[in-house]
């Protein structure tokens, strides 16, 4: 097989994977940041249900997830299946499994935040949004980029779990041009371009993480 | 206490290694198959059954080799056979298109690629299909012909998509959950899936015929001729077509000529 059209097919995968990589941050994080707050809730029933959420979202696998948000509508409430649906299931799936992840890395930055800071900012006169927007959250930030990048990592050698549903991403791409021609170049090339990947994203979250280092 | 740990986990890593050696004397004969291809190979209740591989079994035990039959995944069949971790692949496996990339043995089964719609479906012939969603597993030789280059692209022009399907049965469940109108398949699968539901049918119209064999690493011509001339008796004294009649409702599939 010609190594450029290899390469353009490959890439065209890795295209696929970027942008689940991409779509998936775009609703996790805030949806995450949702879930910390239903997490560490005063109302206790809401806290219990979010509570049990993160515990089924991390306690079963992501593919499985994924053959639920894609086959669920039609085996659970007999909802005929549109095909665009199934790449709007992939996204469902790995947001709804991303941000229980990140939600507990959110809760375990704002409990770092010392309770002083919030008495300090009401008796300056700070209303509670405030506090969080204003004070909270960029330390937040700040404190978890490192467990961040760890689960954005991830995310990215994850997205190959996207095939279960059909959906053709590198990593598939890979394995069948390897399966076709019997050659272990694909695997090498899809390597490299993982490893290039998650280096931009390593070297991203580094240089966030020097920007935002302004106190010292 | 750091030195006992070490050797703690030395001799888990010892006994975890031990168990992935045979260990036992005698030959094994190891054949890869896929595990979600219904009635060729499958797995059943923790156990592989199906028509391929209760032939393997049988070959194996006239032969007195142990027989250890391994699922594999079917995208990296051929990094199995060639690192030496399987010796064959048996598992409803089409020549046609690969003829050369295998030891072949003589083929044993005529295999038709049909195609399964749902019940009521206004598809009725394959030129229906134009403007369709049509899933195929992937690594097929209906695949191949389907796509870019192969022997029925202009078939595969028509359909609006063609969904590359990690196994059939995730294929089927699209069918029957409607994100798919039809599924390309073997017409073996094919069969077995309208036998046990009323709510698919088979176009009578196939896409094309191809024929089963055994595949060996190119070269091992030796297990190849060895496996044949057991299969070849199978078919003389009437065991392979029980074989056959177990899982195809009493019918003899095999072609081969003793």
């Amino acid at each position: 097989m010609d190594f450029r059209i290899m390469l353009a097919e490959l890439l065209g995968g890795l295209w696929i994977s970027v942008e689940i990589f991409l779509l998936t941050l775009l609703f996790a994080l805030p949806l995450g940041l949702l879930i910390a707050f239903g997490r560490m809730s005063k109302i206790r029933i809401v806290r219990w249900a979010v509570q049990v959420y993160i515990s089924v979202m991390r306690g079963t696998p992501l593919m499985l997830q994924l053959l639920m948000c894609f086959f669920g509508p039609y085996y659970l409430f007999n909802i005929p299946l549109a095909g665009g649906y199934r790449f709007v299931a992939v996204i469902l799936a790995f947001s709804l499994n991303y941000a229980a992840y990140f939600a507990e890395i959110y809760r375990a930055g704002m409990e770092s935040i010392p309770t002083g800071q919030y008495e300090a900012a009401r008796v300056l006169g700070y209303s509670p949004v405030q506090t969080f927007c204003r004070i909270i959250f960029p330390q937040v930030v700040k404190r978890i980029i490192p467990p961040m990048t760890n689960e954005v990592i991830t995310l990215v050698k994850d997205t190959s779990l996207a095939f279960s549903l059909s959906v053709l991403e590198m990593f598939t791409i890979a394995k069948q041009i390897s399966s076709a021609h019997t050659t272990m170049i694909p695997f090498v090339v899809a390597g490299i371009f993982y490893y290039v990947f998650n280096f931009v994203v390593a070297a991203g979250m580094g240089w966030l993480e020097k920007r935002l280092d302004y106190y010292r | 206490m750091l030195r006992r740990l070490f050797y703690l986990l030395l001799s888990v890593a010892a006994l975890l290694f031990s168990g992935c050696s045979d260990g036992e004397s005698g030959t094994t004969f190891t054949v890869g198959f896929d595990a979600d291809f219904p009635p060729y190979g499958y797995v059943e209740n923790g156990v592989s059954k199906g028509f391929d591989l209760d032939l393997a079994r049988e070959v194996a035990k006239r032969n007195g080799w142990k027989i250890v039959l391994k699922p594999i995944n079917w995208d990296a069949k051929d990094m199995e056979l060639n690192s030496g971790s399987i010796d064959c692949i048996w598992n409803g496996f089409s020549i046609n298109g690969r003829e050369s990339a295998y030891e072949w043995s003589e083929p044993y089964v005529d295999n038709r690629q049909v195609v399964l719609v749902r019940k009521g479906s206004p598809i009725r012939s394959l030129g229906d299909l134009a403007g369709k969603i049509v899933a195929v597993q992937t690594d097929t030789p209906v695949q191949k012909a389907l796509m870019k280059g192969g022997a029925k692209e202009t078939l595969g022009k028509t359909f609006k998509r063609l969904i590359i399907s990690p196994n059939y049965n995730n294929a089927v469940m699209e069918l029957e959950a409607g994100s798919v109108d039809a599924v390309a398949l073997d017409s073996g699968v094919a069969q077995m899936k309208t036998a046990s539901s009323d709510r698919f049918v088979q176009l009578a119209e196939p896409v094309m015929t191809e024929q089963y064999g055994i595949g060996f690493r190119k070269g091992n011509i030796a297990l190849r001729d060895a496996v044949q001339k057991t299969l070849k008796e199978m078919v003389a004294d009437g065991s392979a077509a029980r074989i056959s009649g177990r899982y195809f409702e009493g019918r003899n599939v095999l072609i081969l000529k003793p």
